[in-house]
C-alpha cells in the first residue's frame, strides 16, 4: 500500500463480500420456489425472497464500488485520505441501512417498487451514506489539487449514481409516469453511471496490470464513457415499450440500445490493445483473470445479450418473460460484480503485503471458473426457459401456470448451475477470509514505479 | 485523436442527447393524460396503487410488463376476468388454485374488502392505458392446456366468414370477452365457470326446473340471460358463486354488441 488510508478498502469489501455471500442464500431459495411446491410460503413468499435476492446485489456492488474508489483516489492524488473516520461511519450507516432494508422486508416493511423497495427513512440514509462518501472524496482531491482522469471518471461516477437516486425519491399518483422516472434511477444507473464507474475502474486495472501507457488509456476512456451515454441516456426508452408513453420511443428504443453494446465492445477491444501494447506480465494473474473475465462477460451479458431482445418487433413478444432475467444476470455479474471483484483480487495481496505471486491460489483459481461456468450455465437456462416461454405463453397463447410447468426441466437446470455458481461464490469469500491474511508480513515494497505524468 | 478531443467528444455527446432526452420527457409529460387517461385516476385508484405497493405485488407478478416473473402478467386482468371474481379470488386464491396442481400458489393477503375494491379499480385503470397494442394476443393466467379451452385466435373458417355461429366461436375464445379463460367446452372440465360442454342441452333443462326464476322461456333465452345477467339464475359449484353472487363478469351488456351476444348464443346453442 502506499498510503495508510488505502486500508479503509478492506473493511468495506469485507461488508461487500458478506452480503455477496447472502445474497446467493435468497438467489437459491427463489430458484427453488420456481420449481415448487413452496412448503415456507406462508413466512417467506417468492417476492420477499426476490426483493432481498436484487436489493443485497444492489446494496453489496455499491458497498465494493465505495470500497474500490477509498482505495483508488488516495493512490491517484497521492494523497492520504481526508477522513477515514468519517469513512467508517459511512459505511456503518451503509450498512445499517441496508441490513435494515433486508430485516425490513422480511416483516413486509416494503415500498413494493420493483429494485427500488427501501422504504422511506431507508432511502433517506442512502442519500446522507452518497453525501458523506462524496464530501470525503471529494476533500481528499482538492486538498491534493490533484485529479487523474481514472479517478475522476470513477467518482463522477459515484456522483452520478448520487443524483440518479433523487427520482426514486419522488412519488406520481399515475403508476406510468412513476415507472418512467423509475427508471431514471434504474436504467441510468446500470446503463449510464455505472458503466462510467466500471470503465474508471477498467483503465485503473489495465494501468497497472499491463503498465499500458496512462495518457493513452485515459485519452481512450473518455470514448468510452462518451459512448456509453451518446446510446445509453436515449437507450432508456427500451424501458418505454408498451407502458403508455408516446409512441416514438418505440424507434429511439430500438436504435439507441442497438448502440449501447458499442461501448462494451470498446471497453473490450481497449483491453485488448493495452495487453497487445505492453503485455499482461503482472505476477497477480487472478487479478488479470477477473480484469478480462470482466470484459468479456459484460461485452456478451450486457451487450450482445441486451441487443437480443432490445428491437420493439422482438420485445413486443418477448416482454416480461424469462429472456429478460437472462440479460440481466449475465450483465449484472460480467460488468458489475466481476469488476468489483477485480479490483478486490488486486488490492488484496497489496493489502495483507504479500507477493502477487501467492495471489495465485488453487482455491481462487476454482472460485473464478464455478463462478464462470455457473453464470454461463444460468444464463442459458434462463435463456431457454425465456424461448420456450415467449413460444408457448405468448405465441401459441397457453396460460401462464401451464407454460410454467412445462418449461421445469429449465428451471432444474438453473438449480444446478446456480448451485456450481453459489459454490464459487462461497470460494471467493473462503479464500478472502482465511487463506490471505495467514501469511500476513510486512508490506512488500512497492512494485515498479508507473511512470509520471505531468 | 488527442485527449482534448476525446474530451470534447464525451463533453458533447452527453449534453446534446441529454438534451434530446429532456425534450422529450417534457413532450411526453404533455402526452400522459391522453394516453393514461389520467382523468379516470380517482382516489380509489391511487388508493389501489398503494395497496398494491405495500403488499410488494410486483415481486410475483408483472404489471404492463414489468415486474418479477413469477406470477401472471396482470396489465389487462379485470377485461378478462371481471370485478366480481377477482374479488372473490384475491379473497382467498387457494379456493381457485392448487399447490399441488400448479406447484405455485398465490398466498392469502390479508386484504380487507376496500382494499379490493381499491387495487381492482387500480388495475382496471392500468388495463386501459395505451400500452401500443401490447400483449399481441392475450396472456392468459391459465387455460388452452386445459381441454375444451384452446385459445388458438379465431378458428379458420371464422376469417372470411359471416356465420354468426363461426363468429360466435371465434369470440368465445379471444380475450376480452375471455369466456375461454374460465369456460371450458370440453364434458365435465371446469375451470372457473362450469363447462359449457353440453350448453345447449343445459340451458333446455335449467328453464324447465322448479328453481329457475329468470326470465327466459327457452334454452337460447336462458343462455342470452347468463350472458346479460348472470345473477338471474347462479349456477352452484366450488368457484361459481361467492355470497349468492355469480363470479362471472356482470358488464357484459354493456362491452358486447347486440350482434356479439347473438353470435355467442348462436355458438353456444351449437354445443348439445
Ligand atoms: C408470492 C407471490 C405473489 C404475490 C405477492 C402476489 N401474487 Fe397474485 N398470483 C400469484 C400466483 C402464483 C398466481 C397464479 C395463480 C395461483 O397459482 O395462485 C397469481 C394470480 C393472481 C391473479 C389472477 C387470478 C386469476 O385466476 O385470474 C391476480 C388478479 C393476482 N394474482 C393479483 C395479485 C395482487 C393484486 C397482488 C398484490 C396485492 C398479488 N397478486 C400478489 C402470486 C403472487
Ligand atoms: C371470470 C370468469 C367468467 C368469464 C370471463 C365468463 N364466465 Fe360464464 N360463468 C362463470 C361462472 C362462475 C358461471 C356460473 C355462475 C353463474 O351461473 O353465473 C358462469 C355461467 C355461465 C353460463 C351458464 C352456464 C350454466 O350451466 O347454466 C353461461 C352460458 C356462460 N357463463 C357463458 C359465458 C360467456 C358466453 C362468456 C363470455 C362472454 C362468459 N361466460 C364469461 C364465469 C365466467
Ligand atoms: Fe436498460
Amino acid at each position: 500500500m502506499r498510503y495508510r488510508t488505502q486500508a479503509v478498502a478492506y473493511p468495506y469489501w469485507v461488508v461487500a463480500l458478506l452480503l455477496y455471500g447472502l445474497q446467493m442464500v435468497f438467489g437459491l431459495l427463489a430458484i427453488v420456489k420456481y420449481l415448487g411446491p413452496d412448503p415456507i410460503r406462508a413466512v417467506l413468499p417468492f417476492d420477499v425472497s426476490k426483493a432481498i435476492h436484487t436489493n443485497l446485489l444492489i446494496v453489496w456492488v455499491l458497498t465494493g464500488f465505495m470500497g474500490a474508489a477509498y482505495w483508488l483516489v488516495p493512490e491517484e492524488s497521492r494523497t492520504e485520505l481526508y477522513s477515514p473516520r468519517l469513512a467508517y461511519w459511512q459505511l456503518g450507516l451503509f450498512t445499517a441501512a441496508g441490513v435494515t432494508a433486508v430485516v425490513g422486508y422480511l416483516f413486509r416493511w416494503t415500498a413494493g417498487n420493483k429494485l427500488l423497495e427501501q422504504p422511506y427513512p431507508v432511502k433517506l440514509a442512502i442519500v446522507v451514506v452518497m453525501l458523506m462518501f462524496l464530501y470525503n472524496v471529494g476533500m481528499t482531491i482538492w486538498r491534493a489539487r490533484r485529479l487523474t482522469t481514472t479517478e475522476g471518471v470513477l467518482v463522477a461516477g459515484l456522483a452520478g449514481a448520487a443524483v440518479l437516486y433523487l427520482p426514486a425519491l419522488l412519488e406520481f399518483d399515475n403508476y406510468t409516469v412513476s415507472i418512467f422516472y423509475r427508471w431514471w434511477t434504474v436504467h441510468l444507473w446500470v446503463e449510464g453511471v455505472w458503466e462510467m464507474i466500471q470503465g474508471g475502474l477498467l483503465a485503473y486495472l489495465l494501468i497497472r496490470l499491463s503498465g499500458a501507457d496512462r495518457e493513452v488509456m485515459e485519452k481512450w476512456l473518455y470514448v468510452i464513457v462518451g459512448l456509453t451515454f451518446i446510446s445509453g441516456i436515449l437507450g432508456t426508452a427500451h424501458h418505454y415499450f408498451w407502458i403508455g408513453v408516446p409512441a416514438y420511443w418505440l424507434p429511439i428504443g430500438g436504435i439507441f440500445s442497438a448502440l449501447e453494446p458499442l461501448a462494451f465492445l470498446a471497453m473490450a477491444v481497449y483491453a485488448y490493445a493495452a495487453t497487445r501494447r505492453s503485455g499482461l506480465a503482472h505476477p497477480n494473474r487472478m487479478a488479470v483473470h477477473w480484469t478480462i473475465g470482466s470484459v468479456i462477460y459484460s461485452a456478451f451479458g450486457a451487450g450482445i445479450l441486451g441487443l437480443a431482445h432490445t428491437w420493439p418487433s422482438v420485445n413486443r413478444w418477448t416482454h416480461g418473460t424469462m429472456i429478460t432475467a437472462m440479460h440481466g444476470h449475465m450483465a449484472f455479474f460480467g460488468a458489475y460484480v466481476m469488476i468489483v471483484l477485480a479490483v478486490v483480487t488486486y488490492a488484496a495481496p497489496i493489502l495483507f503485503g504479500r507477493p502477487h505471486e501467492e495471489h495465485e491460489t488453487a482455491i481462487g483459481l476454482w472460485a473464478f471458473w464455478l463462478q464462470i461456468a455457473g453464470m454461463f450455465g444460468m444464463t442459458m437456462a434462463f435463456a431457454t426457459a425465456g424461448i420456450s416461454q415467449t413460444y408457448l405463453e405468448r405465441i401459441i397463447g397457453l396460460g401462464y401456470l401451464e407454460t410454467q410447468q412445462k418449461i421445469q426441466v429449465h428451471f432444474l437446470m438453473l438449480l444446478a448451475t446456480g448451485i456450481l455458481f453459489a459454490a464459487g461464490v462461497a470460494l471467493y469469500i473462503y479464500d478472502f477470509f482465511f487463506l490471505v491474511p495467514r501469511g500476513h508480513r510486512e508490506p512488500t515494497p512497492w512494485p515498479a514505479a508507473e511512470p509520471v505524468e505531468a | 485523436m488527442t485527449k482534448r478531443q476525446t474530451r470534447a467528444f464525451f463533453y458533447a455527446g452527453t449534453g446534446v442527447f441529454g438534451a434530446i432526452f429532456i425534450a422529450l420527457t417534457i413532450d411526453s409529460h404533455r402526452q400522459f393524460p391522453t394516453l393514461t387517461h389520467s382523468d379516470r385516476i380517482t382516489p380509489a385508484v391511487i388508493a389501489g396503487k398503494h395497496v398494491w405497493h405495500r403488499q410488494n405485488c410486483v415481486n410475483c407478478h408483472t404489471l404492463l410488463g414489468e415486474g418479477a416473473y413469477f406470477a401472471p402478467d396482470l396489465t389487462k386482468i379485470t377485461q378478462q376476468r371481471g370485478a366480481a371474481y377477482l374479488k372473490a379470488f384475491l379473497k382467498d386464491p387457494s379456493k381457485f388454485y392448487s399447490e399441488e396442481r400448479d406447484r405455485r400458489l398465490m398466498p392469502t393477503l390479508a386484504l380487507s374488502d376496500r382494499e379490493i375494491d381499491e387495487l381492482i379499480a387500480f388495475l382496471d385503470w392500468v388495463g386501459r392505458i395505451d400500452t401500443q397494442g401490447w400483449p399481441p394476443r392475450p396472456i392468459l393466467v391459465t387455460g388452452a392446456a386445459i381441454p375444451g379451452t384452446e385459445a388458438v385466435g379465431a378458428p379458420p373458417r371464422a376469417a372470411a366468414s359471416s356465420d354468426p355461429v363461426a363468429l360466435g366461436e371465434a369470440l368465445f375464445r379471444r380475450t376480452p370477452p375471455g369466456c375461454s379463460a374460465c369456460h371450458s367446452t370440453a364434458p365435465g372440465v371446469n375451470v372457473v365457470g362450469p363447462s359449457l360442454a353440453n350448453a345447449a342441452t343445459v340451458a333446455a333443462q335449467r328453464v324447465e326446473s322448479p328453481d329457475y326464476h329468470g326470465k327466459a322461456t327457452d334454452a337460447a333465452g336462458y343462455l342470452r340471460e347468463s350472458i346479460l345477467d348472470p345473477n338471474a339464475y347462479v349456477v352452484q359449484g366450488p368457484t361459481f358463486s361467492s355470497g349468492g353472487r355469480s363470479l362471472m363478469p356482470s358488464d357484459f351488456a354493456q362491452t358486447l354488441e347486440p350482434r356479439q351476444v347473438d353470435e355467442l348464443v348462436a355458438y353456444l346453442m351449437t354445443l348439445r
